[in-house]
């Protein structure tokens, strides 16, 4: 809540406007039944017309005065709400970019979108529509009570007299409301995952002819909610109604108790005509008060949960006075690096007690099979995830005490899995350069040229608009070979001093990656790269080759020294010979 | 319409094909629709009567000092607040309930034609997209109910009947007090008009930030890894400004209709009382009639000053229901007019000259043909995306050829009811399916002619008695699909389930993943049992499967290379033979090194 109060106070002077805005217009509403008394008065003591239009006018005066001011305390009061959603929303999403990959393997997707968009809004709703209600319904009071109880202060508690039940119908019928919603909520989200399960598993659903059952199994749950719903309606239909009879009980208390005191000579009709006009404005703000206890209270928790992701600290992130190096001569060296998955520190090390060295400008290959730890190892030279012990260095220095984003500049990762946002292939390439020089020339030079590199061109020369072609949600029209030859160009086309291939091109064929490591030949010489592939074809040129197993280097060396060795990579090679023979027939 | 959904929309409050439509859902439920319906002149009667009564209370009885007669209004007074109450607290309830229900049957019927639509479908569709038209579309109809159509019809009936009211008592203040009621239309359908953009504009624009988010949070590493991220957060910022200046726009719209609304109401309010001065003065009118008709400009004014929300709830129903009722179109997968059937089932296969792709022309199956004898076993072998898994999906016709023929008994695939033809074929994969059910639902999946005996007998044949008795019997339910359950039990209720539908052909996909000895023992047992006698079709895994089948074919790069049994084959040092050094090979370390590689 604390927070709240910082990202309101940015807008305070606004808000003071609005709300000076908000308690004038009141008042001006709260003039119109005490000026239409002075009229019915006047009109039952033939006061003259005169006396009739000049009140009438300012009525009218009234009203085109406090619809100017009305219009303006409520946008500004609702647009600051919308403001501060913005800025919040904003300042979640910053902190989302500086949390590390671990904790995006721990939180799922839809429950941070929840947080970002439900949540955020149920805080907004507390904002905007909240603080309108909770300045309007104390100042609707203040007036409606002041002029009720000068003109007959036994009639104001009559009438009045309803309000307190109402308003603990009102509460208990919030609470059974914000209940059931729940209720019903949940009752939804359940239905969802039904159907998402049949969905998924759609082809099995097929394949036993068991559509039947999944419809009647589906009926019954969709009649149980519909149970649920009802329940809910229940209490919802409650509201309507019971408002409306607040307003007419007040209303009747008016004319008997008001029609007897008029006969009785204390009253005037005028007094009538005010009192029903006060009672029926302030029917709204006591319904809202009980509305606005369920907003308070869902606006809380959301913030609650806001907090909770905000207090998430960025495990990774640069450390203090952490300065680039002016230059980069690009090599790599990993130093007795321990490292376990998870921080509760269960089972066997991912890799444990790694040590080697790419010098600068040299291709070193890692191989080993799935599971060795070939990927986390690569992933802790961009720090996408920090070792547990030794260290990884770049060029002599801890990667730990190097900018996060220069360091990221300097070495560029091409994942094994290929991601791609749904935009242009161009944007793709060109989505690790320099904001300010991706659109110009040498920017789309560059793109164009890293397509070739990648083997790309001819695959875009055949999409319908090239460069510019929309690749769909994750890159859904593309095949395998073109997402991961797409997320390569993206890497190269930053030309990073150090380039590492996490197994990038195994959807691609032999032939073509064969093609494509040629065409980049140039470009590596200049760069030292690390290559983790698992087609071992690829790697028999690299000037060291280390052998990863159960987290340890097993063996290294060239590739010649290494089969005569007859280990481990010995064993691979001779597989992927057979495997080759296979594919070749 | 071809199988897919759009996500465009028109921005339309009403539209009377969409509405005719659901009224196909509401018709069952007429009777409590009309009821609803009804009690809205009763409600309304007993509601506009309550400012007559204050205008005969003021004029007749207060004005005479007729105590005796102030108390019978006020008694009629409480009568009618009774009624309102009643019939309007009843009127809500039967909305309600014709919505729920309506509502209930449209979810089911789209869920229904869900499980009709052909597996092309899924496979380009993501299938969040499709839930979402089952729940939350429905729900926003849900809403239309609630707060949207009903009460705008509803509030169109209030209207007429205030003005019915107004006329009756005197229709000189009536003009007057509708002055202002022409500007309103005018002001009000500016206001739609705008509005109608506006709405659009932030679902349009919100539905933005969710997807940005969307990818955002999946690809975060990469946004990370490519030093991305103050771009990344100024394209955020500017989707959220976007979706905030929409918001701002429509806030103005709103707060300038609900105070324009409000100062008119008291605006109408003023010319009535100058007027009725003018009437009162010369004795036309009394002073009753003024308080009655402050009371009901007070009341008109009401639905104009919620017609905003309600319209942007109108507006998102008729999105909601263009999505369902899209859904609901989509061609359903096709099936024979008149089915064709076999007398008999043996369980021949035939595979005639088949061509396959699930897209365009990347042939997954190239020209394969084969002949399968009722009762003969038959293990298909092949590297990763040869094409065995196809195979078994065309035979249950979850896809139709592209060329070529299938034929089941000498009945193409396509002749056949694909349910009967479903239940013939029963179908084991890797990925076991269980429902929240009991153990004997799981069992015979709602086959009606599956008894308790056969259940048993089918339980018992495959060695799973023991652990369903642990389970707690065939009335234990299965908790979350059965996450309970360890790989090989699982297997082993597929087999159960299999052997109690009787099929004459069986489709296997073992599993790969291993299981203790003692359970791989139960499994080998029950997987001989489960054979015997019917024809089969398996994606062998295990090196006991193949060397029992009756025939082996080696699928290669979507075409039948090699056929014959294990020793022929093996001897031929063909494919086969290379696959067997391969894959199957007893060959301790090189297998173990092959899984990973595979991986």
């Amino acid at each position: 809540m604390q927070r709240l109060v910082r990202y309101l106070g940015r807008y305070r002077a606004r808000l003071a406007w609005g709300i000076g805005c908000l308690v004038a217009a009141t008042s001006l509403t709260m003039a119109v039944p005490w000026l239409n008394k002075q009229v019915v008065d006047a009109i039952a003591h033939d006061a003259g017309m005169r006396r009739v239009a000049g009140l009438v006018a300012v009525i009218i005066g009234v009203a085109v005065v406090q619809a100017v001011v009305r219009t303006f305390s409520r946008f500004v009061i609702f647009n600051v709400g919308r403001d501060v959603e913005f800025d919040l929303r904003n300042d979640l999403f910053a902190h989302l970019e500086r949390l590390p990959l671990a904790f995006y393997q721990e939180r799922q997707t839809g429950d941070l979108m929840s947080r970002l968009v439900n949540d955020v809004n149920a805080v907004r709703m507390l904002l905007g529509p909240g603080i309108l209600n909770f300045i309007n319904t104390p100042v609707y009071y203040a007036y409606g009570l002041a002029i009720m109880l000068s003109i007959d202060w036994r009639l104001t508690l009559a009438t009045l007299a309803v309000y307190p039940l109402t308003l603990g119908i009102v509460k208990r019928t919030s609470r059974l409301l914000m209940e059931r919603t729940l209720r019903v909520q949940e009752g939804l989200a359940e239905l969802s995952a039904r159907a998402q399960e049949n969905l998924a598993g759609i082809h099995v659903v097929k394949a036993y002819a068991c559509e039947g059952r999944e419809v009647e199994d589906f009926r019954e749950r969709n009649r149980r909610f519909q149970v649920t719903n009802m329940r809910l309606a229940e209490v919802r239909s409650l509201i309507g109604p019971v408002m409306n009879v607040v307003g007419g009980v007040s209303t009747l208390v008016v004319l008997w108790m008001g029609g007897t005191r008029v006969m009785a000579g204390t009253l005037s009709v005028g007094d009538i005509v005010a009192f029903i006009g006060y009672l029926y404005l302030l029917a709204w703000p006591t319904m809202a008060l009980g509305w606005m206890l369920s907003v308070l209270q869902r606006g809380r928790a959301a913030m609650r949960r806001l907090d909770e992701l905000f207090a998430v600290e960025p495990a990774i992130a640069d450390a203090p006075g952490a300065t680039a190096p002016a230059e980069v001569r690009g090599e790599i060296a990993f130093r007795d690096v321990t490292f376990r998955h998870g921080s509760r520190g269960a089972g066997a090390p991912t890799l444990d007690g790694v040590s080697f060295t790419v010098p600068a400008g040299a291709t070193v290959a890692v191989v080993g099979r799935t599971g060795a730890g070939k990927t986390t190892l690569v992933q802790l030279a961009v720090r996408l995830f920090d070792v547990d012990g030794g260290a990884v260095l770049l060029d002599g220095r801890d990667v730990r005490t190097l900018p996060l984003g220069w360091l990221r500049r300097q070495v560029g990762l091409v994942p094994q899995d290929p991601f791609l946002f749904s935009r242009t292939i161009r944007e793709n390439v060109a989505f690790a350069l320099d904001g300010a020089a991706a659109a110009d020339e040498a920017a789309a030079e560059r793109v164009a040229w890293a397509v070739e590199a990648a083997g790309l061109a001819r695959d875009v020369a055949d999409m319908p608009d090239g460069l510019d072609t929309l690749v769909g949600e994750r890159g859904v029209t593309l095949s395998g070979g073109q997402k991961q030859r797409t997320t390569l160009a993206r890497v190269i086309a930053a030309a990073p001093r150090v380039l590492i291939l996490d197994d990038a091109l195994s959807s691609v064929d032999t032939e073509t990656e064969r093609r494509i490591l040629e065409r980049l030949h140039g470009f590596l010489r200049e760069r030292t790269t690390i290559v983790v592939a698992h087609r071992l074809t690829t790697v028999q040129d690299a000037d060291l080759i280390v052998v990863l197993d159960e987290g340890r280097v097993v063996e290294s060396g060239d590739h010649a020294a290494l089969l005569a060795r007859g280990g481990l990579y010995a064993d691979l090679f001779q597989r992927q010979v057979l495997e080759g023979e296979l594919e070749a027939v | 319409m071809t199988a897919t959904l759009d996500e465009q929309e028109l921005g339309k409050a009403y539209d009377t094909a969409l509405v005719r439509r659901l009224w196909t859902f509401v018709r069952p439920y007429r009777r409590i629709f009309w009821t609803a319906l009804l009690l809205s002149p009763v409600n309304q009667f007993c509601t506009l009567v309550q400012p007559v009564l204050v205008k005969i209370g003021l004029d007749r009885y207060v004005a005479m000092h007729d105590a005796a007669g102030l108390r019978l209004v006020a008694l009629v007074f409480a009568a009618a607040i009774v009624g309102e109450f009643a019939s309007y607290y009843w009127q809500q309830y039967f909305t309600m309930l014709v919505a729920q229900r309506s509502l209930a049957d449209l979810r089911v019927a789209t869920f229904a034609h869900l499980q009709r639509l052909p597996m092309r479908f899924y496979d380009r569709t993501p299938v969040g997209r499709v839930v979402s038209r089952v729940t939350s579309d429905v729900d926003v109809l849900n809403e239309m109910f609630a707060a949207g159509a009903m009460t705008i019809l509803l509030d169109g009936l209030k209207l007429a009947g205030i003005v019915a009211f107004m006329v009756a008592i005197d229709w000189r203040l009536a003009l007057v007090s509708l002055a202002l009621l022409p500007a309103m239309v005018v002001a009000v359908d500016y206001f739609r008009r705008m509005a109608r953009r506006t709405y659009r504009q932030i679902r349009e624009r919100i539905a933005h930030i969710n997807g940005y988010l969307q990818e955002a949070i999946t690809g975060m590493a990469v946004v990370q890894l490519s030093a991305r991220e103050a771009r990344a957060y100024t394209e955020f910022r500017t989707l959220n400004g976007a979706y905030r200046d929409a918001n701002h726009l429509s806030n103005k719209l709103e707060a300038a209709l609900f105070s324009i609304v409000e100062a008119a109401s008291t605006v109408s309010v003023a010319l009535l009382l100058l007027r009725g001065a003018g009437l009162h003065a010369r004795g036309a009118i009394e002073l009753g009639t003024i308080v009655a008709f402050i009371q009901y400009i007070q009341q008109f004014f009401v639905p104009i000053r919620d017609f905003s929300a309600k319209y942007a709830v109108m507006q998102s129903a008729m999105t909601a229901a263009e999505r369902i009722f899209g859904l609901l179109d989509l061609e359903p997968e096709p099936a024979p007019a008149e089915p064709r059937e076999p007398a008999v089932v043996h369980g021949a296969i035939e595979f005639d000259h088949v061509w396959f792709a699930y897209r365009g022309e990347d042939w997954v199956l190239r020209d394969v043909s084969f002949m399968i004898a009722p009762g003969e076993h038959v293990a298909l072998v092949g590297a990763t995306g040869s094409g065995k898994t196809t195979i078994i999906k065309l035979l249950s016709r979850l896809y139709d050829v592209q060329r070529g023929a299938i034929r089941v008994d000498g009945v193409d695939v396509r002749d056949w009811d694909p349910q009967q033809l479903r239940r013939r074929i029963a179908v084991v994969l890797q990925d076991v399916f269980l429902f929240q059910g009991t153990v004997e639902q799981n069992l015979t999946l709602g086959d009606p002619a599956i008894d308790r005996a056969r259940v048993e007998r089918a339980v018992r044949q495959v060695n799973a008695g023991r652990f369903v008795a642990a389970l707690g019997g065939y009335d234990a339910p299965l908790r979350e699909r059965g996450s309970n359950l360890s790989t090989g039990q699982r297997q082993l209720l597929a087999f159960a389930r299999a052997l109690a539908h009787a099929p004459s052909v069986l489709v296997l996909d073992e599993a790969t993943s291993s299981v203790d000895p003692e359970t791989e023992a139960l499994i080998q047992d029950a997987l001989a049992k489960l054979l015997e006698g019917r024809t089969a079709v398996v994606i062998a895994h295990r090196l006991s499967t193949i060397e029992h089948a009756d025939r082996i074919f080696v699928m290669h790069k979507g075409e039948l290379r090699e056929r014959g049994t294990h020793a022929e084959l093996l001897a031929r040092g063909g494919l086969y033979a290379r696959l067997y050094a391969l894959q199957y090979a007893p060959a301790q370390p090189v297998v173990e090194v092959g899984r990973g590689l595979a991986g």
